[in-house]
């Protein structure tokens, strides 16, 4: 079984290491088709000033609305963790808990 | 805390609460946008709890409020994205000029809305992280 295991492993890092090899070097100008694509046309499609932020609300907004989403769930996961005093007021047992 | 730090976090507060706010509702045109909004105005907020205790903030902006605030703008935030905006978009769009203040279709509504998500998260985490 370890043989086996630094068999994918290996491979795995063998294809990485190809895979690295073949991208784009720092600052080409290859697959900037989006990038051009966002900067032409961006102002007329959304009719907002700022391009980041049309980019953020506008284009990839799902994106976004997931970012808000892992917000509020951190936001209400160090609430209910975190908070000691408030088990009675929402019908939870306090004796059982520490 | 000290005379000094209350009676300037008192004076400083709400120009940091209109400095987020005029970042939220001109980010669609300016840098900025409603997560360094809400940052700026949770720290505006955490100011005011060091510098005072915290029951006198929270007596003033309570925890229920908050969460209230937070489902409401989430809410709004859902509708428009996932199922409204698609379709008024482009009718938004047609009563809009460019480089004013209502421009972008709906990004300045997602832009207050995501002020309060953020806001309310972070001044939540605030109360929960002093009171223990």
């Amino acid at each position: 079984m370890n043989w086996f295991r630094a068999y994918v492993i290996g491979v795995l890092g063998i294809l990485l290491f190809v895979s690295v090899l073949y991208l784009p070097g720092f600052g080409s100008f290859q697959n900037k088709d989006v990038a051009n694509y966002y900067l032409q046309n961006a102002w007329k499609e959304t009719g907002s000033a700022n391009i980041i932020n049309s980019i953020v609300w506008d284009y990839r907004g799902y994106d976004t609305l997931g970012e808000e989403t892992v917000l509020f769930a951190a936001a209400m996961g160090v609430f209910l963790i975190i908070r000691k005093k408030e088990y009675h007021k929402y019908g939870l047992n306090n004796k059982n808990r520490k | 805390m000290d005379l000094i730090i209350k009676t300037v976090s008192r004076i400083l507060f709400p120009f940091i609460l209109l400095l987020g706010t005029y970042m939220a509702f001109h980010g669609h045109l300016s840098p900025g946008g409603a997560f360094p909004a809400g940052v700026i105005i949770a720290t505006g907020f955490a100011l005011l709890i060091i510098s005072y205790r915290e029951g006198d903030v929270e007596h003033r902006l309570t925890k229920d409020e908050l969460i209230d605030l937070k489902s409401v703008s989430g809410i709004i935030l859902i509708i428009l994205i996932l199922s409204l905006g698609h379709h008024i978009r482009d009718e938004v769009l047609a009563t809009q000029n460019i480089f004013s203040l209502w421009s972008g279709g709906l990004t300045p509504v997602f832009n207050i809305a995501g002020m309060f998500m953020v806001v309310t998260a972070i001044v939540v985490i605030l109360y929960t992280i002093v009171r223990e």
